[in-house]
C-alpha cells in the first residue's frame, strides 16, 4: 500500500490562555468541554468550532486537572476537577455553566491524578444512542443490555444512584485520595466518600505495600458485567504497578501487576470492560485483556515508543482504535485489537495532555500545553455497527 | 708456411700492379667501356663473373678484351680475394671506385655492368673491409671537382645493398668469428678492430644524408641490424651441435663481444627501444619454448643446458657499457610489460640474461636493487618482476610473488627502501609518481615478510612508523593513502587477524598503483584517477545500500520475533511479593490463545480493512529545545557536558546570528571565542562529526559576515593563540575565507540608471566592472557578461564570457493604447537593475592585516614556518582569496604591498613543502588578478617601487618554479601565474598607452610609441612574455 501522509487536524480550537489539561465530549450533544491549567472551563460548539461559554471554575493558581462528562451522571452535567482539592459538578443549561456548581466535593487531594467516572460495559452501544439522541433532541433513552437493572432514564437517574450509592454505582467518581497512595470513591450526589482503597480503617493495619508503590497516578473505575453492580477500580501507581480493586474487598487488591517501569499515567478501559490500555512515563504502551471473573489482567500487546511519556489514552467507543497523547507532542493512533500503529499525528507544539473520543466515534479531540485543542477525523466508524 | 707467405706476397704485388693499372686506366679513360673493361679485369680475378652478362653493352674492341680475360681457378680466386681485401688493394681501388668512378662514370654504366663489375666489389667482398671503406665516403665533402652528391648517394646505395639487403652484418660476424681470416691479429687487436667496426656501423644513420633512403634512418637501420645479429643466435643454435666446443668457445667470445658492442652503441645512440623491440620477442619465444617443453618442473638446468640459451646467457656479459645495460634492462621490462608476459616467463627471461652476472657483478645487482627500486618509475608489474628476480630471487609460483630462501636480501632491501621512504626530504621533494612507486615496492616486499623478520630489525619498525606518521600529517590525500596502505600491510604482518584500517574504506586488496596508470614514460593521468575514484565511490555506496537493504529485509522479522519472545519470557517471571492470582498461572495458555486470536484476525481482513495505517515516518526536529537568545547559545556551548544542548545551540546559532539582533555587536566576540573552542568531535555521535562541524563553521561565517569588525577582532587573536590547536587554526582560516567570499558576493539592488550616472561622474578608474571582463558597451538592454563555464583550473585565463543581447529592434508596431505602448521597454528597464555590491573591501584590511602579523613568530604551540606548514598554506590561501574578493578596489592596491612583502619572504616562497609553495602561487595569482591595471600603471609611472618590484618578483619567481620545482602541481600553477602576469602586464601597458596618447595629444612633440623603451630612468619594467616586449616606463 502506498503510504498516505498523516492527516492534519479537522479543526483547531484556540482560545485558552494556558495549557489545556483535559477535554471531553458531551455524551449526546455536539459539545466539547475543555479545562485549562489556569482554571478556565470552556464549552465549545464542535459544529461551528466556536466557544459557547467560558468560565473560571477553579482558581487560576491551581487550574483544572480534569473535565468529565458522561450519560451516567446526567446529560447536562459536567465535572471539573481542580488542583485546589475540589471536584465540582456543573449543570449546563443553554450552553453555559450554572453560576454555582451543583455539587462541590472537597477531596483535599492536590495531586496530578485525574479522576475517573465509571465506565459501563457495553457502552459501545452509546455511539448509536448518541446519534439518535442528537436527532431526538435530548430524549435520552439509554438501554443497557447485560444485567438490565441499570436501564434508566435521565429523570430516573437520581433515584437509582441513591439506591446504588452504597455499592458504588455508576454515579460516583474515583480519584486519588488525600493520602496519595489511596484511591477514594465519592458519590456525586451526596459529595460523600463511599470508600477508600485500600480500606485502612477497617483493617487497622497500614495499607498493603501502599507506601512501596508510591502515589496513585491514574485511576479508572468500571463496572464489569460479572461484578453484579459492584464497582471495580483499576489504579496505576508511581512505581509502574497497577492494582485491580473490587469495592467488595476493599482491604486488598484483586490483582496486582507491574508492567511499567515508570509511573502509570493513564488507564483506559474499553466499552465492554474486557480490556484496556495503559500509558506511562516509560516508553511503553500496554494493551490488556481482563477477565473479571478471575480478576486476571493479561498483556495482550506491548507497544514500544521512540520517546517515552504517554499522558493520556482514549479508546474509541466502538473499540476499534485507541489514541494516546504523548509528551513528545504527538498523538498516536493504534489499532486496538492488533496493537499496530496506524498514525502519528503531528500538530501540537507542546506536550499533549489528553485525548478523548466523541461518543459517536467520529471525532478525536486532543488537548495540549500549547493551549490549543485539535479535532481530528480519522478512520470513520463503520455505519453497519 | 714459408712458401705460403712468399706466395701471398707475390699475389699481393701482382694484385697491386693490376689495381694500379686499372686505376690509371680509369683516370685516363675516355669512354665508359674502357672503365668497364678495366674493372672487369680485376673483378674476374676475384669473383666468379659471367662475362657474357656485361658484353652486350660494350663495343667490339672491348668486348674482345673482356672475353679474353683470364679466369683463374676457384681456389686461386679465393687467395686472390683474401690478398686483395686484407691488403692495400681494396682500399685503394675502393677510393677510386667510390669517388672517381661514382661521380664521373657510374651514371653511364649499364645496369648489368654496374652490378657485375662495380657493385660486386662491395657486395661480395669482405664485409669488414667494405664497411671501413664505404662509411668514410658518406661524409665526402666537395673537392677536386667531383660530384659530392653523387658520391654520397652512391655510397648510401652501396651500404643498403651490402649491409642490409645482402646480410652484411651477418657476414661481418662470421668473418670476425672465423679463425682463418683474422688469425694474424692478436686478441686485443681484434677487439679494437671490432670496436672500431661497431662504431662505424652504429654511426651510419647519423652520417647518412637527409635524402638517403629511409632504410638508413636510425629506426629502420638498427632494426635491420638487430634482426641480422639475432639471427646469429639462431644460426648458432643450429651449428653448435656439430662443432667442437673448444673452437666454439673462441668463436663465442669474439662474435658475442662484437654483437654486444653493437648493442651497446645502439643504446648509446638512443635506439634501445628499437633494439629491444626486436630482441624481446626472440627471447620470449625462446623462454616459452623451454617452459613448454619442460612442463611443470622448471629448473635452472633446463635453461642452461639448452643449446639455444648460450647466446642469451652470455650476451649481457658482452655488453660492457653500464649505461647500455641499464637502458637494455629497463627496456626489457617495459617491453615485457607491453607484451603482457607472465610472471614466470619474465622471471626466466631476466634470469637468462642477468642470472649469471647478478651474482658476479655488483653493478648489475645495484642496478636492480637500487636504481630500479629507488630512482626509476616503472609500471607496477615491472616492479613485481624486479622484486621477484632481484630481491626474492626465486622463480615465482602461480604468477604470484613468491618468497625464496634468501631472506637477508629481502630484509636488507626493505630496510634500505624504508629508510629512504621515511625521510622527510623524500616526502617533500620527490615527485608523486616516485613516491607511489617506492611505496608500492615497500608494500609488496612487506607482504612477503614474516613477523619474525620484521622483529629482527628494530630500525625497520621505527622507520616504518616514522614514515607513516609523517605522511598521515600531510595535506595530500594520496600521501595519506600511501601511509595508510603501508600501515595496513604492516599491521597484517604483525597480526593477520587484526588489520589496521586508517581510513574508512576497508578493501582487502590494496591498490599499490593508487589509481595511477604509470605509462611507459612515467607520466600519469590524473583525470582517469579521479574518474575512477568517483566511480569507485559510486559503486561502493550503491552496493553498500543494496547490502544494507538486504540485511534489513533479512534481519528485521527475525529481530522482532526474537525480541518479542524475550519479552514474553520476562513477563512470565512473577514477583514473589505480588498477590498471585490463580488465573495468572495460565498466562501462557492465555497468550497462546491470544496468538490464535491474532492470526484469526489477520485472516479475517474485512474487520480491519478500513484501518490502513498512515505514513508512520517520524522525526524529532520539532522537539528540540529552541534557543532564541544569543546569550543562551554562549551558555549552552560552554556546557560541554551537555552534548544535546551544544547541538541545539549550534543548530540555532547561524539563524540567530543572521537575524543580526542588536546585541550581536556586544556578544559577537565572545560567541566567536566559544564557537572556536567548542570541541565538536567530543560531543558528536560517531559519524555525525561532519554535520556538527559544519554547523559550527556556518555559524562562525555568519558571525564574521554580520558583525565583521567585532568578530574579526577576537578571531584574529585566536588565530595565533597558544590555546587553540592546529585543527582549530585551520578551521578559523577556512571560516575567514568563506566569510570573505560571502561578503564579496553579497548582493544589493542597484538600478542600472544609477549606475550609468555614477559611471559618468566618476572616472573610469573606478569602473565597477572588473577589468578582465569584456567591455559592457553594447546595445541597450543587453544583460551582464557571464562567464561561460568551462572545465579547467580556476585561474584559467582563457575564460569566455557571454551575454544576452536583445534582438534587433524590429519595426514592431506599437500598440495604440497608451497603457501598453512602452510597457515592454519599461519592463526591460526594471530588469536591468542589477545585483551588485561587494561589501568586502571595507573589511579587507581587518581580515588580512592582523593575520599577516606574527605568522613568522615561533611560540608555544605555534610554528607556522616549520611544523604547522598546513596552517601556513591555509593562511596564504585565505589571504589570496581575500585579495581576490577585494579585487579592483583601492583597498586591494593598498594591501598589495605588504602582502607581496610577505610572499617574498624566503621562508615562505621557498618553503620545503610543496603545499606551501602551491599556496604562495595561488596567492600570487590572486594578487595579479586583483590589481587594477591603472594601479599597476601608476605604480610604474609614479614610482611605487615596492609594488613594481614585487610584481616583477612574481614573474621571475614563477619562472623559477616552472624550471626547477619538483612538484607537478606547482609547475602547473606557476604556468598559469605567468599567464596571469602576462595578461596583467598587457592590460597595464594598454593603460599606459592610453595615457601616453593623451599626453601626446597635448605635447605633439613626443612621438606616439608603443614601445617607450627609449625613455630611460626605468623605475620598473613590465615584461609581456609572449611578445617579449619590454615596457620600461620613465
Amino acid at each position: 500500500m502506498s503510504k498516505r501522509p498523516p492527516p492534519d487536524p479537522a479543526a483547531v480550537l484556540r482560545g485558552h490562555r494556558a495549557s489545556v489539561a483535559d477535554v471531553c465530549f458531551h455524551p449526546s450533544k455536539p459539545i466539547l468541554f475543555s479545562g485549562s491549567s489556569d482554571g478556565e472551563l470552556r464549552i465549545w460548539d464542535i459544529v461551528q468550532h466556536r466557544t459557547l461559554s467560558s468560565s473560571w471554575v477553579h482558581s487560576a493558581a491551581h487550574g483544572i486537572l480534569t473535565v468529565a462528562s458522561s450519560s451516567e451522571i446526567g446529560a447536562n452535567k459536567v465535572i471539573s476537577q481542580g488542583r485546589d482539592g475540589t471536584v465540582k459538578c456543573w449543570d449546563i443549561q443553554d450552553g453555559s455553566l450554572s453560576r454555582a456548581p451543583l455539587v462541590t466535593i472537597k477531596t483535599s487531594s492536590y495531586h496530578f491524578c485525574k479522576l475517573s467516572l465509571v465506565q459501563m460495559p457495553a457502552a459501545g452501544a452509546g455511539a448509536a444512542n448518541w446519534c439518535r439522541n442528537q436527532q431526538e433532541k435530548e430524549n435520552v433513552d439509554v438501554v443497557y443490555d447485560g444485567r438490565g437493572n441499570l436501564g434508566e432514564d435521565e429523570s430516573e437517574s437520581s433515584n437509582s444512584t441513591e439506591e446504588d450509592s452504597h455499592c458504588g454505582g455508576p454515579n460516583c467518581i474515583a480519584v486519588a485520595g488525600e493520602l496519595t497512595s489511596e484511591v477514594e470513591l465519592w458519590d456525586l450526589k451526596s459529595a460523600e466518600r463511599i470508600a477508600r482503597l485500600p480500606e485502612s480503617s477497617s483493617t487497622g493495619s497500614p495499607s498493603i505495600s501502599g507506601s512501596q508503590r508510591g502515589m496513585c497516578m491514574s485511576v479508572q473505575a468500571f463496572l464489569p458485567s460479572s461484578s453484579q453492580g459492584f464497582l471495580n477500580v483499576l489504579a496505576g501507581y508511581e512505581d509502574g504497578s497497577m492494582l485491580w480493586w473490587d469495592i467488595r474487598s476493599a482491604a486488598g487488591p484483586l490483582t496486582s501487576v507491574k508492567y511499567h517501569s515508570e509511573p502509570v499515567l493513564s488507564i483506559s478501559i474499553d466499552g465492554f470492560c474486557t480490556g484496556g490500555i495503559s500509558g506511562s512515563a516509560d516508553d511503553k504502551i500496554m494493551l490488556y485483556s481482563f477477565d473479571a471473573s478471575t480478576g486476571s489482567c493479561i498483556i495482550r500487546k506491548e507497544i514500544s515508543l521512540e520517546r517515552p511519556g504517554i499522558s493520556g489514552t482514549s479508546i474509541r467507543p466502538d473499540g476499534k482504535i485507541v489514541a494516546t497523547a504523548g509528551w513528545d507532542h504527538r498523538i498516536r493512533v493504534y489499532n486496538y485489537r492488533k496493537g499496530n500503529a496506524l498514525a502519528i499525528l503531528k500538530y501540537h507544539q507542546a506536550t499533549c495532555n489528553g485525548v478523548s473520543y466523541s461518543p459517536d466515534s467520529k471525532l478525536l479531540a486532543s488537548a495540549s500545553e500549547d493551549s490549543t485543542i485539535a479535532l481530528w477525523e480519522l478512520y470513520p466508524p463503520s455505519i453497519s455497527k | 708456411m714459408e712458401s705460403d707467405g712468399t706466395r701471398e706476397k707475390e699475389i699481393e704485388t701482382r694484385l697491386l700492379d693490376e689495381v694500379g693499372g686499372v686505376i690509371s686506366t680509369i683516370k685516363s679513360a675516355k669512354h665508359v667501356d674502357e672503365v668497364i673493361c678495366a674493372l672487369h679485369s680485376v673483378a674476374v680475378l676475384l669473383f666468379p663473373t659471367d662475362s657474357s652478362l656485361i658484353v652486350g653493352s660494350l663495343d667490339e674492341l672491348h668486348r674482345a678484351q673482356v672475353r679474353s680475360a683470364k679466369i683463374p681457378a676457384a681456389n686461386e680466386r679465393k687467395k686472390w680475394r683474401r690478398a686483395f681485401y686484407r691488403g692495400a688493394g681494396f682500399p685503394t681501388l675502393a677510393l677510386v671506385l667510390l669517388i672517381d668512378v661514382a661521380s664521373n662514370w657510374l651514371p653511364c654504366f649499364p645496369f648489368s655492368a654496374r652490378q657485375h663489375v662495380y657493385d660486386v666489389f662491395f657486395v661480395h667482398g669482405l664485409a669488414v673491409e667494405v664497411i671501413q671503406s664505404l662509411v668514410p665516403c658518406l661524409q665526402y665533402s666537395l673537392n677536386d671537382g667531383f660530384d659530392a652528391k653523387a658520391v654520397k648517394s652512391n655510397t648510401e646505395r652501396l651500404l643498403v645493398l651490402s649491409l642490409l639487403e645482402n646480410g652484411g652484418m651477418l657476414r661481418m660476424v662470421k668473418e670476425l668469428g672465423s679463425s682463418e681470416l683474422y688469425e694474424d691479429l692478436t686478441h686485443a687487436q681484434l677487439i679494437s678492430v671490432m670496436s672500431r667496426l661497431a662504431q662505424i656501423v652504429a654511426s651510419i644513420p647519423d652520417k647518412a644524408s637527409q635524402r638517403a633512403s629511409s632504410s638508413l634512418s636510425s629506426h629502420l637501420f638498427f632494426k635491420q641490424i638487430t634482426s641480422q645479429l639475432l639471427s646469429v643466435s639462431r644460426d648458432r643454435t643450429e651449428t653448435i651441435s656439430d662443432q667442437e666446443s673448444i673452437f666454439y668457445k673462441h668463436d663465442v667470445d669474439t662474435t658475442l663481444l662484437f654483437i654486444g658492442d653493437i648493442f651497446s652503441r645502439i643504446c648509446r645512440r638512443g635506439s634501445s627501444d628499437v633494439l629491444l623491440a626486436e630482441l624481446v620477442p626472440e627471447l620470449l619465444r625462446h623462454v616459452q619454448n623451454i617452459l613448454s617443453s619442460s612442463g611443470d618442473s622448471v629448473s635452472v638446468d633446463n635453461f642452461e643446458s639448452d643449446p639455444g640459451s648460450q647466446f642469451w646467457l652470455n650476451i649481457m656479459e658482452a655488453v660492457k657499457d653500464s649505461y647500455s645495460i641499464e637502458r637494455i634492462s629497463e627496456q626489457i621490462l617495459l617491453q615485457l610489460a607491453s607484451r603482457l608476459a607472465s610472471d614466470t616467463e619474465t622471471y626466466w627471461s631476466l634470469h637468462l640474461l642477468f642470472g649469471k652476472n647478478f651474482e658476479k657483478s655488483p653493478s648489475i645487482r645495484s642496478m636492480f636493487v637500487d636504481k630500479f627500486l629507488l630512482w626509476k618509475v616503472l609500471p607496477l608489474c615491472c616492479l613485481r618482476w624486479i622484486l621477484q628476480f632481484a630481491v626474492l630471487q626465486c622463480p615465482p609460483i602461480a604468477n604470484q610473488l613468491t618468497k625464496g630462501h634468501a631472506t637477508e636480501i629481502l630484509l636488507d632491501t626493505v630496510q634500505r627502501l624504508v629508510s629512504v621512504w621515511a625521510s622527510q626530504d623524500f616526502i617533500q621533494s620527490t615527485p608523486t609518481e616516485q613516491q607511489v612507486y617506492v611505496t608500492a615496492a615497500i608494500g609488496l616486499c612487506m607482504e612477503k615478510m614474516s613477523k619474525e623478520e620484521l622483529d629482527s630489525s628494530k630500525v625497520l619498525m621505527h622507520a616504518i612508523l616514522q614514515g607513516v606518521s609523517c605522511r598521515l600529517e600531510n595535506p595530500g590525500h594520496l600521501v595519506r593513502k600511501m601511509a595508510s596502505n603501508i600501515a595496513l600491510v604492516f599491521s597484517k604482518v604483525i597480526d593477520p587477524k587484526n588489520p589496521l584500517y586508517l581510513d574508512d574504506n576497508c578493501v582487502e586488496a590494496i591498490d599499490w598503483e593508487f589509481g595511477f596508470t604509470i605509462h611507459g614514460k612515467g607520466t600519469l593521468s590524473t583525470s582517469t584517477f579521479i574518474e575512477k575514484h568517483i566511480d569507485d565511490t559510486k559503486s561502493l555506496t550503491s552496493s553498500e545500500s543494496i547490502i544494507d537493504s538486504c540485511h534489513q529485509t533479512n534481519d528485521q522479522p527475525n529481530k522482532i520475533t526474537r525480541r518479542h519472545s524475550r519479552r514474553a519470557s520476562q513477563f512470565k517471571m512473577i514477583d514473589p511479593d505480588e498477590i498471585i492470582d490463580p488465573s495468572m498461572l495460565n498466562l501462557e495458555s492465555a497468550s497462546d490463545k491470544d496468538e490464535d486470536d491474532a492470526s484469526s484476525e489477520t485472516s479475517e481482513s474485512s474487520g480491519d480493512s478500513s484501518l490502513q495505517p498512515y505514513d508512520l515516518a517520524d522525526d524529532d526536529t520539532d522537539l528540540k529545545q529552541k534557543i532564541t537568545q544569543l546569550v543562551d547559545i554562549v551558555g549552552a556551548l560552554r556546557k560541554s557536558n551537555d552534548p544535546d544542548g551544544v547541538d541545539a545551540a549550534l543548530d540555532a546559532a547561524e539563524k540567530l546570528v543572521r537575524a543580526s539582533p542588536d546585541e550581536l555587536k556586544h556578544i559577537a566576540g565572545e560567541l566567536v571565542r566559544t564557537l572556536v573552542q567548542v570541541r565538536c568531535s567530543d560531543l558528536a555521535v560517531e559519524g555525525e562529526e561532519e554535520s556538527i562541524e559544519e554547523k559550527r563553521q556556518r555559524a562562525l561565517v555568519a558571525l564574521l559576515v554580520t558583525s565583521p569588525f567585532e568578530s574579526l577582532d577576537s578571531i584574529n587573536k585566536l588565530l595565533y593563540s597558544p590555546h587553540v590547536d592546529t585543527s582549530q587554526r585551520i578551521m578559523i582560516l577556512d571560516v575567514m575565507t568563506e566569510a570573505a567570499q560571502e561578503l564579496a558576493s553579497s548582493k544589493t539592488l542597484k538600478s542600472r540608471q544609477q549606475q550609468t550616472v555614477s559611471r559618468a561622474l566618476i572616472s573610469t578608474i573606478s569602473e565597477t566592472q572588473p577589468w578582465f571582463l569584456p567591455s559592457s558597451k553594447g546595445p541597450p538592454g543587453s544583460t551582464l557578461w557571464k562567464e561561460v563555464s568551462e572545465t579547467g583550473t580556476p585561474l584559467n585565463y582563457s575564460h569566455r564570457y557571454e551575454r544576452e543581447v536583445p534582438s534587433r529592434p524590429s519595426p514592431i508596431i506599437k500598440g495604440k493604447t497608451r497603457r501598453w505602448g512602452n510597457h515592454y521597454a519599461n519592463i526591460k528597464n526594471t530588469q536591468a537593475e542589477e545585483w551588485t555590491g561587494n561589501k568586502f573591501p571595507v573589511y579587507a584590511a581587518a581580515f588580512m592585516l592582523p593575520a599577516m602579523q606574527g605568522f613568522d613568530k615561533k611560540r608555544q604551540g605555534v610554528d607556522l614556518l616549520g611544523r604547522d606548514f598546513i596552517v601556513l598554506g591555509k593562511l596564504l590561501h585565505m589571504l589570496g582569496v581575500c585579495m581576490r574578493c577585494a579585487s579592483l578596489h583601492p583597498e586591494a592596491s593598498a594591501l598589495a604591498s605588504p602582502f607581496l612583502d610577505m610572499l617574498r619572504m624566503r621562508e615562505i616562497c621557498r618553503h620545503k613543502e610543496a603545499y606551501v609553495r602551491r599556496a604562495v602561487l595561488f596567492a600570487a595569482s590572486c594578487l595579479l588578478v586583483s590589481l587594477h591595471p591603472s594601479f599597476v600603471a601608476s605604480c610604474l609611472t609614479e614610482g611605487n617601487v615596492e609594488v613594481a618590484k614585487g610584481l616583477e618578483w612574481i614573474r621571475t619567481w614563477a619562472l623559477e618554479v616552472t624550471e626547477s620545482d619538483t612538484d607537478r602541481e606547482c609547475y602547473i600553477m606557476a604556468m598559469s601565474c605567468l599567464q596571469l602576469h602576462a595578461e596583467m602586464a598587457l592590460q597595464a601597458s594598454r593603460v599606459l598607452e592610453s595615457t601616453e596618447n593623451n599626453a601626446s595629444s597635448s605635447h605633439p612633440k613626443v612621438g606616439v610609441s608603443l614601445l617607450p623603451s627609449n625613455l630611460n630612468l626605468g623605475l620598473g619594467t613590465i615584461k609581456v612574455p609572449p611578445s617579449n616586449l619590454r615596457y620600461s616606463i620613465m
